[in-house]
């Protein structure tokens, strides 16, 4: 069968968000800016950065995505992620350890809503006509720059955005425990490019994601969309063998 | 209606010095067994890099054995992928013949162009180009085994004239096929005068729909080759057994696991935008058809259980116009080979014989001892 993860998460869930189930906000976001570029990994990582629940993609990949949102409930924010491509039993996910975002008013709530392993960071998103660039700097400096180049529209339906699973605790009956939650929001296209991807730093440990060495560019997209946040519908417990760790919630 | 298997050779892990081996030996033990209880044709995948889910990069190599293991079975290379980066179209030209020679006259040539990012980023293939690429390998091919020498400038592909040899046994050439995932594809088949091979089906009435445009489309073509193959064949998965209940568990346990590896895989329109790829290929279409049905109830389009109710199922298939059903026997070894063996023998037994095809193929079998020649392979060969 195939192979599955070997990481601990104990310690990033220790510090995770918890999140009320059933009393998440519905939030719409539309004309979300959403860039987003893929990479090859080193087999090295293949499952030291996934916990048992889940199953490495074949190549193993990480997915950057930078969301930019003029409106939401919380106010506009700059979402930054780097999601490790995988499988839930046999559905494609992208793997969530940690993430930030530029706005506290929407960091608190995108913790509470979705579970995101969410700091506050300068983020930004820069949209030109010859490339789209985004970063996301800390304390410690800049931990993530990557840019879209040479952008070229495409059909929005040529884009398949995967569904994230954040390290995250779930609160159910009063009863606290760790949970990876899935968040697969729906997206209704207005515009979207294509082009080359360009990935200047990646600082992996800011990203809980050590072993994660990008090797192979693969893609990258651009696109306008009215974006709606989910209901939580699925949850997976983290330490659980993948065909037995998905639990239905809602 | 003809009944052939269909090989992506899966290897489960842990691998050891001896499990691709073993798996190899147990394959080509069930093509033998396959010919001589009357299968119409075998057929083997070309894929590469895919862990567990196929280890049959180099079908050309496995179909030669078949051929030379087999009397009767026709040999189908199933696919080649029409792709500069995986395969030169003079090469895969070149190979076709000699297989087809070696088989006396028993190959069938597929073509298509594979659908996993897996695969396509591993020879950095450009996803936009893939089937442009196959559109012209198609027409060039059998020009190549056709024309004393051959010479051509095209898009991607231009050479001087040169005699491409050998020549294929079966004359004009063999029987083309194009592997069919996305939706539309079946149509250009038909446009092209090639066979529709199926990797995938959906529910009956769909594949009605499809088999019947095929057929209304193809009358119309402007064939590639010789000759026009009009032929529609399907796949599925197959685990025949006395007590219905077992049979379809353990058939369900086969879909299963074939599905779940392949899920494992990066398909091409997950990892690059493209229009190339409008849709996930092979893979979640048999997903579903493995595990959409009423719980408690055998998915109603398979293949498996006890021979009165693979005949019920095959009987629909056919009802919707295929002329052909490949089986998909094993996947990562989850059916020990003498099941896989017993399975093949009740088929052959007890569901082949209320097919009018099989059966006369079967009978043919008990006297067949020598090679076709190349009138008999061409009069047959689609």
């Amino acid at each position: 069968m195939p192979l599955t993860g070997t990481r601990d998460l104990s310690n990033i869930l220790a510090a995770s968000a918890i999140v009320p189930v059933g009393k998440e906000e519905h939030w719409e976001l539309p004309g979300a800016q959403i860039l987003q570029l893929m990479y090859e990994i080193d087999d090295s990582g293949m499952t030291s950065l996934l916990p048992p629940a889940l199953h490495p993609t074949v190549p193993p990949t990480v997915v950057f995505t930078v969301t930019r949102a003029p409106e939401s409930p919380a106010g506009p924010f700059v979402l930054a992620q780097v999601r490790v491509g995988c499988r839930s039993g046999a559905r494609p996910r992208g793997f969530s350890a940690a993430a930030y975002c530029d706005s506290p008013r929407a960091t608190e709530a995108l913790r509470r809503n979705w579970g995101y392993p969410l700091e506050v960071a300068e983020c930004s998103l820069v949209k030109r006509y010859d490339r789209i660039d985004a970063q996301v700097a800390t304390a410690a400096g800049i931990v993530l720059k990557l840019s879209l180049m040479n952008p070229e529209p495409i059909g929005g339906n040529d884009l398949l955005y995967l569904s994230t699973l954040n390290v995250a605790r779930v609160e159910r009956d009063g009863i606290v425990s760790g949970r990876l939650v899935q968040v697969d929001p729906d997206y209704v296209f207005r515009s979207a490019d294509r082009g080359k991807p360009q990935l200047e730093v990646f600082d992996v440990p800011a990203w809980q994601l050590e072993g994660a060495r990008t090797n192979w560019p693969v893609s990258a997209s651009y696109a306008v969309a009215d974006v709606t946040m989910p209901a939580l519908r699925y949850l997976v417990d983290p330490v659980k063998a993948p065909l037995a760790s998905v639990e239905r919630v809602g | 209606m003809k009944f052939g298997i269909f090989y992506e050779i899966s290897v489960p892990r842990p691998w050891e010095n001896d499990t691709e081996y073993k798996v190899y030996q147990n394959c080509l033990e069930q093509v033998r067994l396959a010919d001589e209880l009357g299968f119409d044709q075998v057929w083997a995948v070309e894929h590469h890099f895919l862990e567990e889910y196929s280890h049959c990069s180099a079908p050309e190599v496995f179909l030669t054995a078949c051929a030379a293991q087999t009397k009767n079975i026709r040999i189908g290379r199933g696919i080649t992928v029409c792709v500069p980066q995986f395969n030169s179209p003079i090469k895969a030209a070149e190979v076709a013949a000699t297989m087809d020679i070696i088989s006396g006259g028993r190959l069938e040539f597929g073509t298509g162009r594979s659908a996993t990012w897996t695969e396509l980023g591993g020879f950095s293939a450009d996803p936009d180009e893939t089937k442009k690429t196959w559109d012209e390998w198609t027409r060039i091919i059998p020009k190549m085994w056709t024309e004393d020498r051959f010479g051509y400038e095209g898009r991607a592909f231009s050479m001087p004239k040169r005699a491409i040899l050998p020549k294929p046994y079966q004359k004009p050439h063999p029987p083309m096929w194009v592997a069919v995932t996305s939706p539309g594809t079946e149509l250009d088949a038909a446009d092209r005068g090639m066979g529709s091979l199926g990797l995938t089906f959906g529910g009956f009435s769909e594949q009605e729909k499809k088999v019947a445009e095929y057929r209304r489309r193809i009358k119309y073509c402007t064939p590639v080759g010789a000759f026009v193959n009009e032929a529609v064949n399907s796949v599925n998965f197959l685990f025949c057994h006395e007590d219905n209940m077992y049979g379809a568990r353990t058939g369900q346990r086969l879909a299963g696991t074939f599905n779940y590896l392949a899920e494992q895989l990066l398909a091409a329109r997950q990892a690059y935008p493209t229009r190339s790829y409008p849709n996930l290929g092979l893979l979640p279409a048999l997903r579903r058809e493995a595990t959409d049905s009423v719980e408690g109830q055998i998915p109603e389009g398979l293949a498996i259980g006890n021979p009165d109710r693979i005949v019920e199922v095959i009987k629909k298939w056919e009802a919707t116009g295929l002329d052909r059903i490949n089986f998909l026997l094993n996947a990562a070894e989850t059916v020990p080979q003498a099941e896989v063996l017993a399975s093949l023998r009740l088929f052959a037994k007890e569901v082949m014989p209320k097919f009018k095809d099989s059966a006369a193929t079967a009978a043919a079998t008990a006297s067949a001892t020598a090679p076709r020649t190349p009138a008999t392979a061409a009069a047959g060969g689609a």
